[in-house]
């Protein structure tokens, strides 16, 4: 080694370096492959090239349904989500005591969601807490089904998600000047207006990118409703399950994964284009 | 004062009402999983009939929970561990290289952020078949280490782009070579990256299941997995016992996290490192 030649070194440091991204370009390239691989497998189940794991699915009312469910309860939850989200991420902004805020919202949030899910099991079955109180207090007779619905898969999802909003919203409200606000105030504008005209626009960005992850996050969940809906009235994510684990159809859950994947992009990508332009605009 | 004050307040103080709701409901599920481990009964029933230790002693005293434990943990520390050093060194890599290429490949790190995990539970399984390395070890490592690389690259990247130049020079200049200078002032100087990126790929590891259950084999199912199978098999109170015992460890992780690095990692991860480790920071 050369320590005199400071070019030398230099350009050795260079191309060595540039080297270390291999690992993680080895893991993106796994990951990819591996969509490569069903996206060929979901349109060459039999070695050659056909639509028919497509049509079949796009035919048959009873997955059409599914499909329809999958996007449904992801929107609801994502509605949800934000309403719920929003008005905590708001507290949190102006709480002095942050930190401690932020360790109740962060601990339910970093717990394993099959064990949240677990939970809401307790809570909302048929003899479960929420039953059995409302029955102590004269309140029902017979218990109100909230499991095994998409009542229970939309309860579990906004709970598993709504931190995830509270983050993400959190986190641009914490940029935006307070002083802007106080301006408003000072100017005479009231309460709903500085929240219509100052306080929501700057946290749009933050409300784009919540509403993607949790939208993402719910098209794509397993273990929530398989647990909290049961096998019959499933989502995607639930009936690709299904079809490793009983049917050991591997091309038709292909098929269905590379189909989630086109609908969650579909529903995701015009609100993250329009947060990336909001962000470059602002300058972020 | 502002106009309209007193039509505003009720809306207001409803606003913050919710706020509050929301964050006290959060930790709901998670202290009716408590509650019932203390459970004497032999079933599930809430509230149960009498109480006792008795569902501690028998997961701490089962072989099969012990072991899945074990495994639980082992996988999350080998991806704790590998995910940090393949984000560090490709923060390393790309550190000097033009602007354009560095985005173009932090675009490919955050990639696995955007797929839905149903989708991504398929890519992977069949990527780990092609690779023989499908339902063991390894195979879950390279998944979970994909998973967790959107949110371990980016504390590093940040906090290498925020060190101060000059102290890099500085040790050049006073002959240090490159090994020493990563060595002695880079490396002490990422300590809070690097404490984040090894913290947030532990816990994803280690709480995991919704892509995990598609990639287990019998041999190496994880704890969540094994909670995840019991359940819906039955729900009793050992698996509330062994559900408390995670809840338990998550908190005592986000202690951890509070006290070594801060919770603000969450909320500015994108643009300050954190307030109680603020590197000098060189304005541009």
């Amino acid at each position: 080694m050369n320590h005199d030649d400071p070019t030398l070194r230099i350009t050795r440091l260079f191309t060595d370096r540039r080297l270390l991204a291999i690992p993680m370009l080895l893991m993106i390239a796994i990951f990819l492959y591996g969509f490569v691989r069903i996206g060929f497998e979901s349109f060459t189940p039999k070695g050659e090239f056909t639509l028919d794991l497509y049509t079949e699915f796009l035919s048959e009312p009873v997955y059409v349904r599914v499909l329809v469910r999958t996007v449904w309860v992801a929107v609801v939850t994502t509605c949800l989500c934000l309403l719920l989200g929003y008005p905590v991420a708001m507290l949190l902004a102006r709480s002095r005591h942050r930190d401690l805020l932020l360790i109740l919202l962060i601990s339910p949030w970093l717990v394993s969601v099959v064990v949240r899910t677990f939970g809401w099991m307790i809570l909302l079955g048929n003899r479960g807490a929420i039953n059995l109180a409302l029955k102590d207090l004269g309140l029902i007779e017979t218990p109100i089904k909230m499991m095994f619905n998409a009542t229970g898969v939309i309860i579990g999802l906004v709970h598993v998600l709504v931190p995830l909003m509270v983050i993400c919203v959190l986190s641009v409200l914490i940029q935006a000047e307070k002083q802007l606000e106080e301006a408003a105030t000072s100017l005479g504008a009231s309460p709903v207006q500085t929240f219509a005209r100052v306080i929501w626009p700057l946290s749009l960005p933050g409300v784009y990118l919540g509403a993607s992850l949790t939208l993402l996050t719910s098209t794509g969940a397993i273990v929530t409703p398989l647990l909290l809906g049961g096998l019959r009235d499933g989502m995607l994510g639930t009936q690709i399950y299904q079809e490793i684990f009983s049917m050991f159809n591997f091309p038709r859950a292909a098929a269905l994964a590379i189909i989630l994947l086109v609908i969650s992009f579909l529903l995701v990508l015009p609100l993250l284009a329009h947060e990336s332009r909001m962000r470059r605009k602002r300058g972020l | 004062m502002a106009r309209g004050n007193n039509l505003e307040r009720p809306l207001g103080n409803a606003f913050w009402l919710l706020g509050a709701v929301v964050l006290a409901l959060l930790p709901a599920p998670l202290l009716v999983v408590i509650w019932v481990s203390f459970s004497g009964d032999n079933y599930l029933i809430v509230p149960p009939s009498q109480y006792s230790l008795r569902w501690y002693a028998e997961f701490f005293s089962s072989a099969k929970w012990l072991q899945s434990l074990g495994i639980s943990v082992a996988l999350a520390l080998v991806v704790a561990i590998a995910t940090t050093a393949i984000s560090l060194f490709a923060a390393l890599a790309v550190e000097k290289v033009k602007p354009r290429a560095r985005a173009a490949f932090e675009f490919l790190v955050l990639l696995p952020l955007i797929f839905p995990h149903a989708a991504m539970a398929i890519a992977l399984r069949a990527a780990n078949t092609d690779l023989k390395i499908n339902a063991t070890f390894i195979g879950l490592v390279i998944a979970h280490i994909i998973l967790s690389v959107p949110f371990c690259y980016r504390p590093i990247a940040v906090n290498l782009r925020k060190l101060d130049p000059a102290l890099r020079e500085a040790a050049m200049s006073l002959g240090g070579g490159p090994a020493y200078t990563l060595r002695k002032v880079v490396l002490p100087l990422l300590r809070p990256g690097i404490v984040t990126s090894l913290w947030f790929s532990f816990i994803i590891s280690f709480d995991e299941v919704n892509m995990t259950v598609f990639l287990v084999g019998t041999q190496f199912a994880t704890l969540p997995v094994n909670i995840y199978a019991h359940l819906a098999d039955s729900a009793d109170p050992l698996i509330a016992a062994i559900s408390t015992f995670l809840i338990f460890v998550t908190i005592a992780l986000v202690v951890v996290l509070q006290r070594t690095v801060g919770l603000q990692v969450f909320v500015d991860m994108e643009n300050r490192v954190s307030e109680k480790v603020k590197p000098k920071v060189k304005p541009r």
